[in-house]
């Protein structure tokens, strides 16, 4: 259960990024998560939805770009993407590949309402 | 409006790793985070290669676990330093909560920091804890499929050890298939089998951890 705390750092991130830039409310969250992370979509949503109560994230949507994995040809130097576990260059048949991509976890951007002329809500949602 | 960030989501975690290994550095510890599955035989490797290194190298260890004592009490018995980490039911050390166990240990008197994590093939290989080394541990009695359903598992090892290969006989585990999956994720790491119980293995395997500890870089440095 990695996914909470993929949840949590998420959460994290965007409210200091969201107050860094004088936002008042984040509305989305993007992240790009590779395969070989092995984190699952529907408990890292439950997750989300449980770390994002009383923050600036409250109301926010996680979109997540699924990254494949990634390999480069060690004899054709073919790039290519790897599925189902099939590690051969699909253009020259060598198995020597090097891993290139699709273990990454990043926040991309986020998207965020600034600062309005109502200070009454300011307040409110900055405590 | 649109904020780009670019950041890994780990950040936090990084930071207090980076911060470790800075500590780790200045005192001349090498750091090793041993890695794998419940029951794939960390403990009895620390069991197997302590009393081996012990005059050679001055040796502390962190106990990841999510309950108990009992691998504290183990590699008590054998008269190194050990802080036992509970993470209370958390899956996985995370660097803060070594950065605790850092804070306990007398990391001056120290050559060499085994941390052993919690015993978990997913979530530990995420989390970076400040070591300069890192060990994965599969055991045959898990299976020759694992490398391939673990991937990050085995990614980042400097070394992959396979353990209890005295129980080969039993299984159906097949060395060819693991060796070939392993080095589809991973082309760097030295593979080495060991029987613990049977003591094979377990010279190779400290002769590897003596070989990349810097007992002398660390007295030159005070």
């Amino acid at each position: 259960m990695h996914e909470f705390a993929v949840a949590q750092s998420l959460v994290d991130t965007a409210t200091v990024e969201a107050r860094r830039a004088g936002a008042q409310r984040v509305t989305v969250i993007h992240c790009r998560i590779g395969v070989l992370r092995q984190v699952n979509s529907d408990l890292l949503n439950e997750a989300f939805s449980l770390a994002r109560q009383g923050t600036l994230c409250e109301a926010a949507e996680l979109r997540v770009d699924k990254a494949y994995v990634q390999a480069s040809c060690g004899r054709c130097d073919h790039a290519y993407t790897v599925r189902d576990w099939e590690w051969r260059c699909p253009k020259c048949g060598a198995e020597a590949a090097e891993l290139t991509g699709g273990d990454e976890l990043l926040l991309v951007s986020i998207e965020a309402d600034v600062a309005d002329e109502d200070q009454g809500s300011e307040e409110r949602l900055s405590t | 409006m649109k904020i780009k960030v670019l950041k890994n989501v780990f950040q936090r975690n990084d930071n207090a790793a980076r911060e470790n290994r800075e500590l780790l550095d200045a005192r001349g510890v090498t750091c090793v985070n041993l890695l794998g599955g419940a029951g794939a035989g960390k403990t009895s490797l620390l069991e197997a290669v302590i009393p081996v290194l012990r005059d050679s190298l001055r040796m502390g260890v962190l106990e990841g676990d999510l309950a108990t004592t009992k691998d504290a009490t183990r590699v008590d018995a054998l008269g190194v330093p050990v802080i036992q980490l509970l993470t209370d039911g958390g899956c996985h050390l995370t660097a803060t909560l070594v950065q605790q166990g850092l804070r306990r240990l007398p990391l001056d008197g120290l050559d060499m920091l085994l941390i052993e994590n919690v015993g978990n093939p997913i979530c530990p290989a995420g989390f970076d804890l400040g070591e300069h080394l890192r060990i994965s541990v599969l055991s045959v009695t898990e299976g020759d499929d694992k490398a391939a359903k673990y991937p990050l598992l085995f990614k980042d090892a400097d070394l992959i050890v396979l353990s209890k290969c005295d129980l080969q006989p039993l299984t159906d585990f097949d060395f060819n298939t693991v060796t070939r999956d392993l080095r589809r994720i991973n082309r760097r790491a030295e593979i080495l089998q060991t029987q613990a119980r049977r003591a094979i293995g377990t010279e190779a395997l400290a002769t590897w951890l003596l070989d990349r500890c810097r007992p002398s870089s660390a007295a030159s440095r005070e």
